[in-house]
């Protein structure tokens, strides 16, 4: 994300390698037991985090991926006699293979969102303990792995050698979440968190990214689990598989700040150190008893965790503002307008039930025009929105883009072919800041920009929509008429083939108003075709060079915008018919 | 012969002092530094209200040793640390206890995935490991861990034996049994040697059945149970496991025959209605003829009265406490008896020496460290457990009832 200053990477390494040599400085071998479990939860965290932090898919499953990470390397080394180290890959991949195939069919489900996902994960986890328990794996009696010989890896103690294995895992997962959050696939992820099908709308592959994430949580889960087989010396699948690893990296996450790549870490070094805060046999109860009121106050004074306040605290203070990047825009020749097609709607129908929401509509939006679309509440506007967009799928009929079949396909490569959407109602992410809300828009709208020249596009759109100053703002700092013109710079900086606008004007006061007809029109001026969805008037007449009328999910009239506004048919449909008494 | 006389007179005198000096030994209070002996305990988390029972009879048995001579005359001083039942906060706190609290010797803790989680710590340091709750002998594999419990080097052959030897005594001996088990590593494992010694003893094992651990919905299994109607039923349960299975069974209205609970939670199956004549295993009960044993009338006296004081909802002297009080003897006769605190010499003397406890002598001499086993067979009598085979060990007209 912007606004996370680059890793200062010789602080960090000096640190990596200061822990690294732990095991030679000869200290007590309690702390590098103590450390180990540090980096344990850390990297289980952490790597429950990729998933469930940066996209919003609370699991409880992570026992699963974790567990299947032990028992595959328990079964390898005890069993089949495997080298340690030569297992511990192929436990990485049985919890990614795990992760993939469970994503792969939740994933498609749109209904399997929030508590449901987090319930199914549990499912699965009581599903992979039962199949451990009544086959050979485990069956029940446990797997003793006390006696896996351990490479010795610069120290001569076993314990050194998984503090150093516990060192590597934690300090990947850490470089694995920071450099998810920063990519593609975590500004991906973070879109999902905040509103997966606007996220799908503007071009992320939400599926294929989710998968991605899932699988990436798994692995780490999975290769922890290996490390920590041999920790504990015993397996049972009733230890392994219990509530304890998803309630922990659940709560770490959750006090640290499940969003940012840090936080979980900081939740865990904290949960961790308490557990040993109160271990004297004298105060066992209460001392817990503190931890976990210490616990609910932290969560309760900061929901969105530390790290994340910490940063907002540090971000009120007054900074040197970036300036934007002065990297050249890509200009684009704006194609004059024609009579060539560039969206063909034919046949479309929609039910939702027994509502017919669209009865077979048909329509064209030619090269460089603005259409408007218009008809009372209900009569279907949206609803041929979100078909265009991929947002449903479609019952019948086709839509065409140049002349390429689109009915079909997901959303986000709908998008990626050059069609973009305002929402009557904006719908930013919320956790991105306004500059990052356009750059992903920009990101996955198939501009295929990247770096210095996203983001000088990004700054481009903010300064044409008049949001330059409100960059570093969240959506929520905005006012209305702000966050419509969020919605124009995130679909204008795709440098849309088509844009269409749904509502775009409901709520601006006049003086609004017109300085939004300014800026359509200034759209239009740069190339692209506009579907204007509105029910003001005064401004459909004034932008569109064409008018469909919509009524009943059908169309009802087209043409010359005010020969259109005076057909008795649609003044029946906006006014009502005249009845004789 | 003044002089003699006199010096014969001081002789006497220092000879008398001496003496004195000499028989008040053993009732001295112990002086010096002490001698501190760490371990962990599950004070918090699932197995908690267990570990307390430990932590109940193991603080009686420092105060009993202390009020002794301690370990070679210096105070005992127990730091006990609360592993929050988790294996690995086990292992790490015992790496504390070595490395930085740099404790003079260590105990084990309890239940089996603790124990297993600080022997590998015990065994990286060369120190002697006493515990008493490791349920599956053959995974105890550190040649200075120490049993505290007479299970014998195959539980799963020697409970059984002991269970169908009594069941065999009665006048109508069982001719089917009814083997079902939580998947709990040491439970199953006792329930897959019942199944066989079952077997070869002729035994039609009309039912076999592993239920997951944490099952708390008794119906379909109590249903199985009622049809298969074995002559017994042999239960490797878990604390609650046993009431929950025998209230399921009630209201399908069947009692069994006969019924056998390898880890019942025991007040609860002691007071249960159902629980009537449940039989269980042991090794010591606080009744004669136990309490002829030394210390026995003390501790099961004490225990009670601090049990009662902590809310323990059993608060009889059971095999818990009883495990956990022989630990700190063997360790007492250990360095008391090597006069040493050096754990290879401990080992060694143990192995040579065996304890005395209130278990009875304890030899070392089996496979991994396992003596002889002695298992009893216990029974509820009058809401009360009782010890009922070998009949010799059963309390004064006490014995086994077999319907």
């Amino acid at each position: 994300m912007t606004g996370v200053r680059p890793l200062p990477a010789l602080g960090v390494g000096s640190v990596i390698v200061m822990l690294a040599a732990l095991p030679v400085a000869g200290l007590p071998a309690f702390y590098e037991s103590f450390l180990y479990l540090m980096f344990y939860w850390i990297a289980l965290a952490t790597s429950w985090a990729i998933l469930s932090g940066f996209a919003g898919y609370f699991s409880f499953g992570h026992a699963a991926f974790f567990g299947a990470g032990m028992y595959a390397t328990a079964h390898l080394t005890v069993k089949m006699e495997v080298p340690f180290l030569a297992a511990l890959p192929v436990a990485a991949g049985v919890a990614a293979l795990l992760a993939a195939g469970i994503g792969a069919v939740v994933f498609r489900l749109r209904r399997l969102r929030g508590e449901l996902f987090a319930l199914l994960t549990l499912a699965v986890t009581f599903i992979v303990a039962t199949i451990i328990l009544n086959t050979p794996i485990d069956g029940g009696a446990g797997v003793l792995t006390s006696s896996v010989p351990l490479p010795r890896v610069i120290s001569s103690s076993p314990s050194g050698t998984l503090y150093l294995l516990g060192l590597i895992v934690c300090v990947g997962s850490l470089a694995i979440a920071w450099w998810v959050s920063r990519s593609r696939l975590g500004m991906g992820l973070f879109a999902i968190h905040d509103d997966e099908d606007v996220a799908e709308v503007k071009g992320v592959p939400t599926f294929t990214y989710k998968l991605l994430a899932f699988t990436l949580s798994g692995a780490i889960a999975g290769v922890v689990g290996g490390v920590h087989a041999t920790y504990v010396g015993f397996l049972t699948v009733s230890e392994t598989f219990g509530i304890t690893v998803p309630l922990y990296v659940v709560l770490m996450s959750v006090l640290g700040g499940a969003r940012h790549w840090a936080g979980p870490a900081v939740g865990a070094v904290l949960i961790a150190a308490s557990l040993y805060t109160f271990t004297s046999g004298d105060q066992a109860t209460i001392g817990r008893g503190i931890v976990a009121l210490v616990l609910i106050v932290a969560i309760l004074l900061l929901p969105e965790g530390i790290v994340p306040t910490v940063l907002k605290q540090l971000r009120r203070r007054p900074v040197t503002r970036a300036t934007p990047p002065d990297a050249p825009i890509a200009t684009q020749a704006a194609p004059k307008r024609s009579d060539a097609p560039v969206l063909v709607v034919q046949d479309v129908r929609k039910s939702f039930g027994g509502v017919h929401a669209l009865r077979g509509v048909s329509l064209e939006v030619r090269q460089g025009e603005i259409l408007g679309l218009v008809g009372p509440n209900g009569s279907g506007k949206t609803t041929l929105i979100n078909m265009i967009t991929g947002h449903f799928p479609l019952d019948g009929g086709s839509i065409r883009i140049d002349g390429q079949e689109i009915g079909h396909q997901p959303a986000h490569a709908i998008a990626q072919r050059g069609i973009a959407r305002t929402y009557q109602i904006p719908r930013p992410f919320a956790g991105l800041t306004v500059l990052d809300n356009v750059r992903l828009a920009a990101m996955f709208g198939g501009t295929g920009l990247s770096g210095a020249a996203l983001d000088a596009e990004a700054h481009h759109w903010l300064a044409f929509t008049d949001l330059a100053g409100k960059a570093a703002s969240l959506p929520a700092e905005l006012n209305l008429h702000e966050r419509k013109f969020l919605e124009l710079a995130r679909a204008l900086v795709t440098r849309p083939r088509l844009l269409l606008l749904d509502e775009v004007l409901s709520g601006l006061n006049p003086a609004e108003i017109d300085s939004a007809i300014a800026l359509i029109r200034a759209i239009r001026d740069q190339g692209a075709s506009i579907v204007f969805v509105e029910h003001l008037m005064r401004a459909v007449v004034q932008l569109s060079d064409r008018v469909v009328v919509m009524n009943e999910g059908a169309t009802l009239a087209s043409g010359n915008p005010r020969e259109v506004m005076r057909d008795p048919r649609v003044v029946a449909v906006y006014l009502g018919k005249a009845h004789v008494a | 012969m003044r002089t003699k006389s006199s010096r014969r007179f001081v002789l006497g005198g220092l000879a008398g002092v001496t003496s004195l000096a000499l028989s008040g030994v053993g009732r001295a209070a112990p002086s010096g530094t002490p001698v501190r002996v760490g371990s962990t305990l599950s004070l918090t988390g699932p197995l908690g209200q267990t570990a307390l029972v430990h932590k109940i009879a193991g603080e009686i048995a420092v105060e009993m040793i202390n009020k002794r001579n301690g370990f070679l005359g210096r105070p005992v001083e127990w730091v006990l640390l609360d592993d929050q039942s988790k294996p690995e906060v086990t292992r790490s706190l015992y790496e504390n206890l070595i490395t930085v609290d740099k404790v003079d010797l260590i105990q084990g803790p309890y239940a089996t995935a603790p124990i297993l989680a600080g022997m590998g710590v015990a065994q990286r340091y060369q120190k002697v490991y006493i515990q008493s709750s490791m349920g599956i002998p053959k995974n105890l594999t550190y040649d200075m861990a120490f049993p505290a419990t007479p299970f014998g080097p195959e539980p799963n052959k020697s409970y059984p034996k002991v269970l169908l030897d009594a069941m065999a005594s009665t006048k109508t001996p069982p001719k089917s049994i009814s083997v079902l088990t939580s998947k709990f590593p040491s439970a199953q494992f006792m329930a897959e040697g019942t199944r066989d010694e079952a077997k070869a003893r002729g035994l039609n094992v009309a039912l076999y059945l592993e239920y997951e651990f944490g099952t708390r919905d008794f119906g379909a299994i109590a249903a199985r149970v009622k049809d298969a109607n074995a002559d017994m039923l042999w239960l490797g349960a878990l604390g609650l496991d046993s009431n929950l299975l025998l209230e399921a069974l009630r209201k399908l209205d069947y009692v069994p025959k006969r019924h056998f609970h390898l880890y019942p939670a025991p007040g609860p199956l002691a007071v249960s209605p159902d629980g009537d004549l449940a039989l269980s295993s042991t090794f010591l009960e606080p009744a004669p003829p136990f309490t002829d044993r030394k210390d026995v009338p003390e501790l099961a006296a004490t225990y009670k009265e601090r049990a009662t004081k902590a809310n323990v909802p059993y608060t009889d002297l059971d095999a818990q406490g009883a495990g956990m009080y022989t630990q700190w003897q063997i360790l007492e006769q250990a360095v008391n008896g090597a006069k040493s605190l050096d754990d290879k010499v401990l080992a060694a003397w143990l192995k040579k020496n065996g304890a005395d406890t209130i278990y009875g002598k304890i030899d070392f001499n089996g496979p991994n460290n396992h003596g002889p086993a002695a298992q009893m067979v216990k029974q509820v009598q009058n809401k009360k457990w009782v010890v009922v085979w070998p009949a010799n060990f059963a309390p004064p007209g006490v014995k086994l009832i077999a319907p």
